[in-house]
């Protein structure tokens, strides 16, 4: 689960505002040399378009240094619109875009946005994943399966996030989104506005899986469960540390929806009953997976005059210290695929892996289907905002 | 012979204004004014006319499109009028204006004081207040949040020094209009600060000596000649609130939706720039008629005492 | 001339008023007593502390030290809102965002006054001031100069105040609306039979007007005297000087009584009034006149015309004695020299027309 706007990306906490003060500065300072690089031809110049965590100076820095390059990196507020730009000419400006998994395989590379990467140079490094991610990754594939579109690296589970000091692991997997939707629970739980996870699981505690067309039965259907979820909400809010907040000073015991991603840094911070859960028995069509989860997909843009550095940047990430540099970005932590590899694995903590919940990943992984498609997205969105606006009443 | 040359020397400047205007616009670009004011006009054009155009142009496109070169439709105002956006633009219109009504009643009293109580102090005072501007609203406002959430600075002091228990203070109608308070507070004060220092203060004593009490003085004299700043603040805060996006979000938990979330929502989540750009228009036609209306409501020549 | 009779006790009495800022005294221990329906006017340059005292005598300041006394009651405390008097600024201070008629009725409005009897009073006051009935809804900022200081006044009338207070309003406009409106202001004066008390740094303006002058000079008064007296017998080289435009000649007096021209040498007659030592010898430029030569005048001085200055009615000459002095000599229109300019001339007056002071009175 992603950061999906702008502004929610200034709201975060200080730490992240001044890590991204220094990102943009220095993306300012990169600008400034780029006339002088564009004469040597994009040998030295580097951008990168992401999700957070690829930006951090953590990971961009030793690269700049061993590579003598400039690397200027934005961070993405959300998949489509980053879709929209690189359809709209972008890809004139970028080298290296990060992606949720469907993105690449769907639409990047059918319309020609993205360049397949070398197998030769990148085939060996699938021996680091961890098994559900080994070669021939689907995600990570053209359509027709010869070609390889890019590299896996974080992912995560999403569910809700409970305080198992009031709502106890077991109950919260048997009793599924049911338990939100109890008249209870109205005024115990906030809604993490990032819409389209929302919706995915709005559908989910409906009964159905999102990643189809729905019929006019569903839709309705859709349409009272999100209703509820949004009336009964004791606030709506798209700052996974404001929902955090409330959960520690005991005001809420409920995040819908939840992933690791929103609930890893308030457990590295202390507070390790607030735990994402992925409830069982979901929808039969989705063989009973009852989650869902994003898998991101690095590629190279097709940049009509591509930086020879982008490949490099790829391999770069691939190294164990950069994994867990990536992996341990501020502001988030999330597993990494390369984790299949002890030289990754020994990189983290006993407490970095609870963090994000390790013990319980595969199993967390196994109950989510993959982040894809929602066919019927503007009708669902569109249902969502109109509960949002009508909550008042 | 001598004076011919003279006269020759002379001529072109004399006859270039004697011969008949060359072809209009070439003088008309001549002109210092015009020149001059050509900067700021292509500026305004570039930065401001344009991307306005282009949001109007948005507007009338197919919904979920990315082009403006599509056949017109009316379907965005179409879709809009007939799902609950007036929800969203009563909440924006209800807020503005208690936030605009709210802001006049705080910021009299304070604006008063810097003109004519203050004196020197007055500086240290403004800057004071416009120094949190410096500051990103968000990050204002994420400020206020662990000030008012529970077990944050202020239920945390209460519980502290006085045993009083508090639940959060955040995520309500009210916690979105202090918000928008405190945000467009300066907008306020500000303008009201120079609408109240142009009230010449021999206006006041005159009032004063014809026999008016101070509430008198305040009522016939302060305020009806403050009124240019007044209005003006009051336009740019309603304007302005009427506008939010951080307040409702941040401290309001989105319990009421205010219209600029509608927007930021068709633009992002919703991929759905036409009818992002439908209800752009919309809000800003809404805002644009009450300026109108009220600026031409007051003379502002006749309060400006053209004499 | 509506001067007192009866009035045993004055209507404003000033005892030893004294206003400080910093230390330096704007206005000077003044004592004054102004009688029932007087028009007196304070003349006096700027900085002399004539508005300074008229804002205490309002009531917008306190004085410092002294009484201020209205009909014998100290009303030092009272503040302006609550005096029976009223003031029109210098701006006019009127309302911008009111019509005419709502700027006069303003006084009454704040008494409470009904608007009908309101509307009534402003259009009595628009008929006294000459404005037409239709100036009722008029916008005060579409008046024309003289329109607006007649509303000014209007206002300042329904207030009916007992002592009516003016601070050099008229100064902001032209000569000849200044010129008609002097008069106006008098006819009102003796209408009204209010007391009016007037500032002004224009003498000319206060001699039009007044029952009684007082020139003021750095906090103090100077001379207080009917208009006559001020003009007539002015007790300080600083009154005559402010008078207007006069000769000063720097002279010294002998024990003869006669005086020395200190820059010609030349020996005049002077009035036997000062002693001897160095003087200051003032002629109005009215009292010179061109003479055919010496016996015609009982002083006279010859030099070259440098200069002609017509002023309407009257005609000024700059006449040039040696390479140092100038003399004003003022004639009316059908007395203008005939002569070139720069031919010799001789001029001359009487030495019961000269005015003489010792240096370095009051200067």
């Amino acid at each position: 689960m992603k950061r999906k706007n702008l502004l929610q990306s200034f709201s975060a906490s200080r730490r992240e505002l001044l890590r991204r003060s220094a990102a943009l500065a220095g993306g300012i300072a990169a600008a400034s040399a780029l006339p002088r690089a564009a004469l040597a031809a994009r040998e030295n110049e580097l951008t990168v378009y992401c999700w957070e965590g690829y930006n951090s100076d953590k990971v961009l820095d030793p690269f700049r240094t061993e590579f003598d390059c400039d690397v200027r990196a934005q961070g993405l507020i959300s998949d489509p619109d980053a879709v929209n730009q690189l359809r709209a000419g972008d890809t004139r400006i970028w080298d290296v875009i990060n992606l949720n998994n469907s993105w690449g395989r769907r639409q990047l590379y059918p319309e020609n946005l993205i360049v397949p990467l070398d197998q030769e140079r990148f085939r060996p490094h699938w021996d680091m994943m961890l098994p559900e991610f080994k070669w021939p990754y689907h995600w990570a594939m053209s359509e027709d399966g010869k070609e390889l579109l890019g590299n896996i690296q974080r992912f995560g589970p999403s569910g809700m996030n409970v305080d198992t000091n009031v709502i106890s692991v077991e109950m919260a997997e048997d009793q599924g989104y049911n338990l939100i939707l109890e008249d209870d629970f109205a005024g115990k739980y906030a809604v993490l506005k990032y819409d389209d996870w929302a919706i995915m699981h709005t559908a989910l505690a409906a009964g159905f899986s999102p990643f189809r067309k729905l019929t006019e039965d569903e839709i309705g259907r859709f349409e009272q469960v999100m209703r509820k979820v949004i009336t009964n909400a004791a606030f709506v809010s798209d700052d996974m540390n404001a929902i955090a907040l409330g959960v520690i000073n005991g005001s809420i015991s409920a995040s819908f929806p939840g992933s690791v991603y929103t609930v890893s840094t308030a457990r590295f911070d202390g507070n390790p009953h607030f735990t994402c859960v992925v409830p069982k028995n979901g929808p039969a069509e989705l063989g009973g997976k009852n989650g869902v989860c994003w898998m991101e997909l690095t590629s190279l843009v097709n940049n009509p005059q591509l930086s020879p550095r982008g490949a490099d940047f790829l391999e770069y990430v691939l190294r164990p210290e950069v994994c867990k540099n990536v992996a341990f970005a501020e502001g988030t932590f999330n597993p990494v695929a390369q984790m299949g590899d002890p030289r990754v694995m020994e990189q983290f903590s006993t407490e970095e892996l609870d963090a994000f919940q390790w013990d319980r990943m595969p199993e967390l992984m196994a109950r989510c289907a993959d982040f894809d498609d929602i066919p019927d997205y503007p009708k669902l969105h569109a249902i969502f905002t109109t509960a949002l606006r009508e909550k008042g009443v | 012979m001598a004076q011919a040359t003279g006269i020759v020397t002379i001529t072109p400047g004399q006859s270039a204004r004697a011969a008949p205007e060359p072809s209009g616009w070439r003088a008309w670009l001549r002109q210092p004014g015009v020149l001059t004011a050509l900067p700021m006009a292509l500026l305004m054009l570039t930065g401001f006319v344009a991307p306005l155009l282009l949001v109007v142009a948005f507007a009338f496109m197919p919904p979920q499109s990315f082009s403006i070169l599509q056949p017109p439709t009316l379907a965005n105002f179409q879709e809009i009028f007939a799902n609950s956006f007036y929800r969203s633009f009563l909440a924006s219109l209800y807020l503005a204006a208690a936030t605009t009504l709210i802001c006049m009643v705080v910021c009299y009293p304070v604006a008063y004081a810097m003109v004519r109580v203050f004196g020197r102090v007055a500086g240290v005072l403004a800057l004071l207040i416009t120094a949190p501007l410096f500051v990103a609203d968000n990050l204002r406002l994420v400020g206020w949040m662990l000030f008012l959430v529970k077990g944050g600075v202020l239920s945390g002091a209460l519980q502290a020094w006085f045993g009083i228990a508090t639940d959060s203070m955040l995520y309500t109608v009210s916690a979105t209009l202090f918000g928008l308070v405190y945000t467009y507070l300066p907008f306020m004060l500000f303008p009201m600060i120079m609408g109240i220092a142009m009230v010449p203060l021999e206006m006041r004593e005159a009032a004063f000596d014809l026999g008016a009490t101070r509430w008198q003085v305040l009522k016939e004299v302060d305020i009806p000649l403050a009124m240019p700043g007044i209005l003006i603040g009051a336009l740019m805060t309603f304007i302005l609130a009427a506008g939010a996006l951080s307040e409702p979000r941040i401290l309001g938990g989105s319990s009421v939706v205010m219209i600029a979330q509608d927007i930021q929502n068709e633009f992002t989540f919703a991929q759905n720039w036409p009818k992002g750009s439908a209800l752009s228009v919309l809000m800003i036609l809404v805002a644009g008629v009450l300026a109108v209306t009220l600026l031409r409501r007051i003379d502002l020549d006749g309060i400006f005492g053209r004499r | 001339m509506v001067t007192t009779e009866a009035a045993a006790q004055p209507i404003l009495q000033l005892r030893a008023i004294e206003k400080v800022f910093d230390q330096f005294a704007a206005v000077d221990r003044i004592t004054l007593d102004i009688q029932e329906g007087e028009f007196f006017t304070i003349v006096g340059p700027s900085g002399s502390g004539k508005t300074t005292m008229v804002r205490m005598l309002v009531g917008m300041d306190k004085p410092t030290r002294g009484d201020i006394l209205l009909r014998g009651r100290r009303i030092n405390d009272v503040p302006a809102n609550r005096r029976p008097t009223c003031m029109v600024f210098q701006s006019l201070a009127l309302f911008p965002h009111r019509t005419v008629g709502q700027n006069i009725e303003f006084p009454l409005k704040i008494r409470g006054v009904d608007p009908a009897l309101r509307k009534k009073r402003a259009l009595e006051l628009l008929a006294q001031l000459r404005l037409p009935d239709h100036y009722y809804n008029k916008a005060v900022t579409q008046c024309s100069g003289g329109e607006r200081q007649r509303v000014a006044l209007a206002r300042a009338l329904a207030f009916d105040p007992e002592i009516l207070f003016f601070d050099e309003p008229l100064s902001a406009l032209d000569y000849k609306l200044r010129k008609v409106l002097e008069k106006e202001l008098k006819d009102i004066h003796r209408q009204t039979g209010k007391t009016f008390v007037y500032i002004t740094h224009s003498l000319e303006e206060a001699m039009v007007m007044s029952d009684r002058i007082g020139v003021m000079n750095r906090g103090r008064f100077v001379q207080v005297g009917t208009p006559n007296e001020i003009y007539g017998s002015p007790t300080t080289r600083f009154v005559s000087e402010f008078m207007g435009e006069v000769n000063i000649l720097d002279v010294t007096v002998g024990p003869d009584g006669t005086a020395t021209d200190d820059v010609t040498g030349a020996r005049y007659l002077v009035p036997a009034s000062a002693g001897a030592g160095p003087c200051s010898l003032v002629i109005r430029p009215e009292s010179l006149r061109f003479v055919a030569g010496p016996g015609q005048a009982q002083n006279v001085v010859t030099g070259t015309v440098y200069n002609e200055y017509l002023l309407g009615s009257r005609v000024q000459y700059q006449i040039r004695v040696g390479e140092k002095q100038v003399l004003l000599l003022e004639n009316l229109r059908d007395q203008r020299y005939e002569g070139d300019l720069d031919s010799p001339v001789t001029a001359g007056w009487d030495t019961g027309d000269s005015m003489i002071f010792p240096k370095g009175l009051l200067q």
